[in-house]
């Protein structure tokens, strides 16, 4: 491909302490793609997800995020992540604050938007989530789907390039997981850039565009989601696979 | 001495000198808010140096902490009202002074700040990580992070501590009293030299201490509960 990759790691390594979680990690990632990565529990990928806007401090290695290169400390991270939206498995919602405050605080503070245009921008973000109900609530009245679409919309409200998900069905209740799984389908269909780490098999077939997976701090294949699901050709994927599908 | 017990009732103590104890309470009370606003400011720096990844931080928070809390609190007034000034004066200011209550809340603010500062590292650490990687994941620098985003989560555990910290210094400003500074107990000595009733003066300062101690505990706990019940 010609175009130039948003993302591009070439070489990553990230120890904690003498711990090597990310062996060598080389991939590109193109604008409008959905990638998704799973693997085993401590396999590195969500290590690699928060290396992509150095949630975690890179140890070595090239990382490029739309033309910025973040392993340099010499950059202004917070600009870059202005434009990396993330998404976490435990939610992160601000409790002090009402569901329209968690989504436009950040705008607002950064001076990147007007209080109103925030708060417009926020109820269309929440009705595009089917929660424009909960503007006013806390949230801890909501349950972890709500949650978790709220966290969705305020990641939106940045106008994020590329959005990071972090494992983001796995700490909710089976009953709650398509209805956050659909908004991400939604956002796909957008022609959003995505990161996925997750365990849902289902999805991953039906949304991914590339499917990479981890083990022991490397890539092991990546591939279309036909190619790494139904035709896997190294071994740790196939016995992966087994173990989950 | 059964006669002067006879001669001063504790009614009679209180109608002699009542003006005398409230002014000294007064003043009991403004050292201890003034001490405990200074003690705010100086706990939430080296709290925050104390929870800061960067290591020489840590160490300047860490001797701080450690620094004024290995130090008697009687020991750290006498050094600021005789010892500092003596230093000034015998380095060419020979007509510097400090009065007895801006030495006694320099004192009292050092030695509380040290505690705050515990309150401050324990109520931010309290805070789940993940606030912070939200709100750094948005662009937030670190410390509007903080200050939108951690602190508030902070202060509203802390809120206890912090009044056991208010009880606890309050207590503490009779320490004052020898460096002069006309709070309650040295109003007790006053006149206790004046009427020679020790019983009756110092069961009058001893139950004014606790009257006053006894309901901002009970404010205290109302507030606790007060917080439990909209964290549920």
């Amino acid at each position: 491909m010609d175009r130039e990759p948003v993302i591009h790691v070439k070489d990553l390594k990230k120890s904690f302490g003498s711990l090597e979680v990310l062996k060598s990690i080389s991939v590109d990632i193109y604008e409008g793609e959905v990638v998704v990565i799973i693997g085993p529990s401590g396999s590195g990928k969500s290590t690699f997800l928060r290396c992509l806007n150095r949630l975690e401090d890179i140890t070595s290695g090239d990382v490029r995020v739309l033309n910025n290169d973040i392993s340099s400390k010499h950059i202004n991270i917070n600009k870059v992540r202005e434009n990396i939206g993330m998404v976490f498995q435990h939610f992160n919602l601000f409790p002090h604050m009402s569901v329209l405050e968690n989504i436009t605080m950040a705008p607002t503070t950064l001076k990147l938007m007007t209080k109103e245009e925030a708060e417009k921008k926020g109820l269309e973000l929440l009705k595009t989530v089917g929660l424009e109900s909960k503007a006013s609530t806390y949230p801890a009245q909501l349950s972890g789907g709500q949650k978790q679409r709220v966290a969705i919309a305020r990641a939106l409200e940045m106008n994020p390039k590329i959005m990071l998900f972090d494992e983001p069905t796995s700490a909710l209740d089976p009953e709650m997981v398509g209805e956050v799984l659909n908004v991400m389908k939604e956002l796909a269909k957008e022609g959003m850039t995505m990161c996925i780490v997750t365990h849902e098999i289902g999805f991953a077939r039906e949304v991914a565009s590339r499917v990479i997976f981890m083990d022991g701090g490397y890539i092991i294949e990546e591939g279309t989601p036909d190619e790494v699901f139904n035709n896997p050709k190294e071994k740790r994927t196939i016995d992966f696979l087994n173990k989950v599908l | 001495m059964y006669k002067k017990l006879r001669r001063f009732t504790v009614i009679s103590i209180i109608g002699n000198y009542w003006q005398l104890l409230l002014t000294s309470l007064g003043q009991t009370l403004l050292l201890t808010l003034l001490s405990l606003f200074f003690a705010f400011i100086i706990g939430l720096i080296f709290g925050l140096m104390n929870v800061s990844k960067k290591k020489i931080l840590n160490i300047i928070g860490v001797v701080y902490v450690d620094g004024i809390r290995g130090v008697p609190l009687i020991v750290l007034a006498y050094f600021v009202y005789f010892g500092v000034p003596a230093l000034i004066r015998a380095l060419g200011a020979s007509n510097f002074k400090l009065s007895a209550l801006v030495a006694g809340v320099i004192s009292l603010s050092m030695n509380a700040g040290a505690y705050m500062a515990e309150i401050f590292r324990a109520g931010i650490q309290s805070v789940d990580k993940g606030q912070m990687e939200a709100s750094r994941s948005l662009g937030l620098p670190y410390g509007t992070s903080m200050r939108k985003v951690v602190l508030p989560q902070a202060i509203r555990t802390m809120i206890p501590a912090i009044i056991s910290q208010f009880i606890i210094s309050l207590k503490d400003t009779s320490i004052l009293s020898v460096i002069g500074f006309p709070e309650l107990t040295k109003a007790g000595n006053i006149m206790v030299a004046n009427t020679f009733a020790a019983f009756q003066v110092w069961g009058i300062v001893a139950v004014m201490y606790m009257v006053v101690i006894i309901t901002l505990s009970r404010v205290a706990k109302n507030l606790e509960r007060k917080l439990r019940r909209e964290d549920v």
